[in-house]
């Protein structure tokens, strides 16, 4: 049997760990489009504030890859999928057969369209990558402008103002809202970010960035004019299946499954932040975003591979924390 | 990541411009004053239908070997390039094409093999290049954009050495090569912005690049080399390249013969006559030459023969390195036949120890087998080479009005040496033969003149003492552990002694570009100072060992390393550790 998984994040990884937990000697191949080992992209910020190492990053070392057996397709890309001959067709045009296939790549912030045009002027915060980018520049980095509403835009600015970084933030709404659940309605956001030091600027969003010298130039609609070392922008997260555009696998949002994590296709799963999960009390989809639901699926969906039919139990909120203040969360965006 | 030095194999197949891709990349790196060294491997089959691989490594500091392992390995040609993934280093990178227009079979892709500590770099060199001037040759150019990127080198100094480069070939090409490498530097820094950096120390006087091969021509022609004959072997065809190219011009000749015996009596038969001459060969082509050479012994005419080593025995492995002709460089003649045997261990050595051979066979007549190798000739690297033209060098010892009066060819001196007339020169007339002779060079065979001529032929190599370079003691002098070695080996010594120093262990190295004679009180000395002594060399048997412990009755430990590929520091420095173990337990 041969199992092939796309994406190396959490879902992918443990569904690699659980299958090679029942089937000792089927081929596992783990494709992942990052140029580093997998990693746990939640400690990312705890990576960004110096908390801990790069190496405690890292889910699974070369020496743990060998011996579980596992072919990782380091910083390699889906391109396609060809479900009639159960093909991956890479970036670099080689293909890798499957028996079964796992998809699992995640999640990726969006610039929507007003901004595209300066997208070389932007700065993500998603990927090791970026915060490596960012951590080599950091030391020039005094103040810096944040648009967006996810909850990874909180969890940045908690990192930058960990950093002792002056933060700008910018927000289309009346005061800085995130998606969080009525339990928190005790904590006022706006006041607390305000509190510790965030500059919010409401009703309002970036419509240039312009790079100056070394600075950036952020004009917004309402005609104020923002210097900064960097922009943080992007305009939400969705799912990152854009490889799967043009087959027949159902999607909306994201890939549609059913409790078992299987797609429409025959033998083809998903998990992690790119499955849209059939919740059979709202009976709809959604997406059950957030790393211990990932592991979760990611274990579901690695048993199924092999052939168990196991039933994943969708988690119905999330308690992370923003700067020592636990918070509760539904949505992922 | 900072790199302090950098090596970065290209891997193709004919058309890919791997070694032009190694050429490009070391000539813009030593513009600036960097040290540089390169090597080619190629199949011994015809050539350009097989693999091949370039080897560049640079560094701010002098670098003597290829060290171990490479940084980045660029995959021009996919499947071929998979075997060479043993050698990138943990934490290194391979570029990859990710153009290839149809569809690559699971396994067969260099990407489907990059280990998970590599990083890999898909970059589509075709189709870069094809934007660039309308075809695939510049996906090379393409690839040295990409590096120059990733290791955030100055994309200014390569802009200038491919402008320089391709300048004679008009603008077009300028421009398309140019855009070459833009277009790759670009591609990188939009997809791989994240990138290493190399310790780039400030801009330097810009180094010269030369192969062994073209130090030992070059060493040859501005000592006065007029004649030239050879046949072509691998790796030592070279050589009879650049002196058929410079030496017409300087006056003399290059001619290549029919096979080695021609060559070697061309090069016997143009010192008979006064005439400054050399012939460049490989393992079997000495092998055929050994007769003459033991002529030229025995009717004390100079000889220049340079061995570029090469795997053997017989034809055995023309592409690959090997240091096993010492035997026949010292031993390979019948009877008790002398010869000087030099062996240069790097090009500035090549260049400098190839002149010294010419002035010590034409003082002392005796043949001079200068043992080069495959790898030291055909590598190219930075050398700063004290460049004198003297075209009118003679160090012969000519016969005095004195001499004249009753001239003897062989007459016995002190020094072993006899006043030397050339045919055309007035003043006497002399037997030359291969026969055992007396002074006058008449064939005799009497048990006296047979033993004051073996005396004086082995007598001129004492006198020859004075004329040769003492042995160099490199390292830390208190050290106990000493190595010898010899040739191009030496240059992976001084860094496995480096690295062996790096974690705590001294080690200290004689080395000598004379294997026959040598300064014997330098050598005993060192290893008197020594209590413990490597001695290394590329071959099976051991043969500079054997001669070391039969000449100063040492008890080495003996590396006899596995020959193909240049040596690896990394072992050199494992062996001074296990040695320093059994000394300290």
């Amino acid at each position: 049997m041969k199992y092939v998984i796309i994406g190396a994040g959490v879902a992918g990884v443990t569904a690699a760990e659980t299958v090679r937990k029942i089937d000792s000697d089927g081929e596992i191949v783990l494709i992942g489009k990052e140029q580093f080992l997998p990693y746990k992209r939640y400690l990312l910020t705890e990576f960004f504030c110096g908390t801990i190492s790069k190496e405690q990053l890292f889910s699974l070392s070369c020496e743990d890859l060998k011996r579980l057996k596992i072919t990782f397709r380091k910083g390699q890309l889906a391109k396609s999928v060809d479900f009639e001959n159960k093909k991956v067709k890479l970036f670099h045009n080689e293909t890798v057969s499957y028996d079964k296939l796992l998809i699992a790549t995640g999640g990726k912030p969006r610039i929507g369209p007003a901004l595209r045009s300066f997208e070389k002027n932007l700065q993500l915060y998603y990927s090791l990558e970026d915060i490596l980018l960012i951590k080599e520049k950091l030391d020039s980095v005094r103040t810096c402008v944040v648009f967006g509403q996810g909850l990874s835009t909180l969890d940045l600015m908690a990192g930058l103002k960990n950093l002792k970084k002056e933060v700008i933030y910018i927000t289309k709404k009346p005061r800085a809202f995130f998606p969080l659940l009525q339990s928190n309605s005790d904590v006022d956001v706006h006041q607390f970010l305000s509190e510790k030091g965030v500059k919010i600027i409401t009703n309002d969003r970036p419509v240039s960035v312009e790079k100056r010298d070394d600075k950036f130039i952020v004009e917004t609609f309402n005609g104020e004019k923002l210097t900064a070392d960097l922009v943080f922008a992007w305009d939400d997260y969705r799912p990152n299946i854009r490889f799967l555009e043009n087959t027949k696998i159902d999607r909306k949002i994201g890939i549609l499954v059913n409790e078992q994590l299987r797609t429409s296709v025959e033998d083809v799963y998903a998990a992690g932040d790119c499955a849209e999960i059939y919740h059979p009390k709202i009976k709809n989809y959604w997406i059950n975003f957030g790393y211990p639901n990932a592991i979760e699926q990611g274990e579901t969906a690695g048993k199924n591979m092999t052939g168990l039919n196991e039933n994943y139990r969708i988690r119905e909120t999330l308690v992370f924390h923003v700067l020592g203040k636990p918070f509760e969360a539904r949505w992922w965006e | 990541m900072k790199h302090k030095e950098l090596s970065i194999r290209f891997c193709g197949i004919a058309g890919d411009g791997v070694v032009s891709s190694g050429k490009i990349l070391a000539g813009t790196v030593a513009s600036i004053g960097l040290f540089v060294m390169v090597n080619d491997i190629y199949s011994a089959e015809i050539r350009g239908l097989g693999k091949s691989t370039t080897t560049v490594r640079f560094s701010g500091k002098k670098i003597h070997s290829m060290g171990d392992g490479v940084d980045l390995l660029v995959g021009m040609a996919g499947k071929e390039s998979i075997s060479e993934l043993v050698e990138v280093k943990s934490g290194g990178a391979v570029i990859y094409e990710s153009s290839e227009p149809g569809e690559l079979v699971e396994g067969e892709s260099l990407a489907g093999h990059i280990p998970p500590d590599v990083r890999g770099y898909a970059v589509p060199l075709k189709r870069l290049a094809n934007e660039a001037s309308g075809s695939n040759r510049g996906r090379n150019i393409v690839a040295i954009g990409a590096l120059c990127y990733m290791y955030s080198l100055p994309p200014e100094i390569f802009i200038n050495h491919i402008t320089k480069l391709f300048q004679r070939k008009g603008e077009s090409v300028v421009e398309n090569n140019v855009k070459a490498f833009r277009l790759g530097y670009d591609y990188c820094q939009e997809n791989y912005p994240l990138r290493e950096e190399f310790d780039l120390p400030a801009a330097g006087e810009a180094k010269k690049l030369i192969s062994g091969n073209e130090a030992v021509a070059r060493g040859a022609m501005n000592c006065g080399l007029q004649i030239y004959a050879g046949y072509p072997i691998t790796p030592a065809t070279k050589i009879m390249e650049y002196c058929a190219k410079d030496l017409p011009p300087l006056g003399g000749w290059t001619i290549q013969v029919e096979d080695e015996i021609a060559a070697i009596s061309t090069v016997v038969g143009s010192w008979f006559a006064g005439k400054r001459a050399m012939t460049a060969t490989s393992g079997p082509g000495l092998a055929l030459m050994s007769e003459m050479i033991n002529l030229a012994v025995m009717a004390e005419i100079p000889a220049v023969i340079v061995d570029v080593q090469r795997g053997g025995p017989s034809t055995g492995l023309p592409t690959k390195v090997e240091q096993s002709d010492l035997n026949i460089a010292l031993y390979g003649g019948a009877g008790d036949s002398p010869r000087v045997v030099m062996a240069p261990a790097d090009s500035e050595e090549s260049y400098s120890g190839i002149q010294l051979a010419f002035d010590l066979a034409e003082k002392y007549q005796t043949p001079v087998i200068f043992l080069s190798d495959l790898f030291l000739g055909q590598r190219i690297e930075t050398a700063i080479l004290k460049e004198k033209i003297d075209r009118n060098r003679s160090t012969r010892k000519k016969a005095t009005a004195e001499d004249l009066k009753n001239y003897v060819r062989y007459q016995l001196t002190d020094d072993g040496v006899s006043p030397w007339i050339v045919p055309g020169e007035s003043g006497a007339f002399y037997t030359v033969t291969g026969l055992e002779h007396n002074l006058q060079g008449n064939p005799n065979y009497e048990a006296e003149v047979h033993q004051s001529m073996t005396e004086k032929r082995h007598r001129k190599f004492e006198s020859m003492i004075q004329d040769i370079p003492p042995a160099d003691v490199i390292g830390d002098e208190d050290a106990a552990i000493g190595i010898a070695s010899w040739g191009s080996t030496i240059g992976a010594i001084l860094e496995g002694m480096e690295i062996a120093r790096e974690k705590g262990v001294k080690s200290k190295l004689i080395k000598s570009i004379m294997i026959h004679p040598q300064h014997e009180e330098s050598f005993r000395r060192f290893f008197d100072s020594c209590q413990r002594i490597i001695v290394a060399e590329m071959n099976f048997q051991g043969q500079y060992a054997a001669l070391l412990k039969s000449r100063y009755g040492i008890k080495p430990v003996e590396m006899h390393l596995p020959a193909v590929n240049p040596v690896s520091p990394k072992a050199i420095a494992q062996k001074i550790m296990e040695v320093n173990d059994e000394l300290t337990q």
